[in-house]
């Protein structure tokens, strides 16, 4: 792999500082909130992962289209690589509203709308990246990538309308939520900008990621050409 | 109107953070274990190939 572009350097380190400031301001400059306490804290960063889990979700729905229309293998590199990262970002978001929802609605897990169709979309995309591993084909394996990606993506509406739509304990951030809705808060101006921050953070973070996940899948590939090379010699 | 003190969640803020950072050093590891495998076995197979050559 040649040595990182100057850009990709750049980011990375420009996101490292953003993620130090952020974890300033979620620790230190957000007030504590006033019913939950400390624990509240842990919804900055539950968020901003549920939030870089759909964009990348979305991103790979998007870069599967561009695969079909143009069957160039660099769409389906960026689509999988973006899957991963949701992946992970789910998994952050899943555990992490689980760990709050511990004090919170005294139980670490509860068959709540938003719980369930997150971790159902959480399955989509393991299954995802599972089902990829048993294709040799590329080809084959990037058209069944670019179809599953688009198809899995309905996953993400659902789960972000779910607490709109269903009867939840769930807050909702954005608009309004169910009134029974337990662990809801009214954020301050300083908790706003703690937020936003750790969107603009996260989001900073899914992008340097991608560049560097991309980077490597670009290596696999090669090296996989090179192996069959070697082979077929 | 009486006002009561903030729940004490520390812990489970703490085990929140302990989560979240780790799950993404833990991918930030793997991305450079992933790559150091992927140029050693690029450069064996490159000299692979050019002894096949020779």
């Amino acid at each position: 792999m040649e040595a990182s572009p100057k850009a990709l350097r750049g980011l990375t380190w420009l996101t490292a500082a953003l993620f130090a400031v952020a974890l300033y301001m979620v620790l230190f400059y957000a007030p504590r909130e006033m019913v939950m306490g400390d624990v509240q804290r842990v919804f900055y960063f539950h968020v901003a992962a549920g939030w870089v889990g759909a964009l990348a979700f979305l991103v790979t729905a998007v870069t599967g289209g561009i695969y079909l229309a143009r069957k160039d293998r660099r769409w389906d590199n960026v689509a999988t690589a973006s899957v991963e990262i949701g992946v992970v970002f789910t998994l952050i978001n899943i555990v992490s509203g689980s760990i709050w929802a511990r004090p919170i609605w005294n139980t670490w897990w509860t068959w709540d709308p938003r719980l369930v169709t997150a971790t159902i979309m959480e399955l989509i995309y393991v299954a995802y990246l599972m089902l990829r591993q048993g294709i040799e084909d590329p080809d084959r394996r990037a058209r069944f990538g670019s179809v599953y990606g688009i198809l899995g993506f309905l996953s993400v509406p659902l789960t972000f309308l779910s607490i709109r739509i269903f009867r939840t304990i769930h807050p909702v951030v954005v608009g309004s939520g169910d009134p029974t809705a337990e662990g809801a808060f009214d954020m301050t101006p300083r908790m706003l900008q703690a937020f936003m921050f750790s969107l603009l953070t996260f989001s900073f973070l899914y992008a340097t990621l991608l560049w560097h996940r991309v980077r490597l899948g670009r290596l696999s590939e090669k090296v996989e050409q090179l192996k069959m090379k070697v082979l077929s010699a | 109107m009486l006002q009561q003190a903030p729940a004490d969640t520390f812990t489970y803020m703490v085990l929140g953070f302990a989560v979240i950072l780790g799950a993404i050093a833990l991918f930030l590891v793997s991305l450079a274990v992933r790559a150091r495998n992927l140029k050693r076995d690029l450069v064996l197979l490159a000299e692979l190939e050019k002894s096949e050559k020779a």
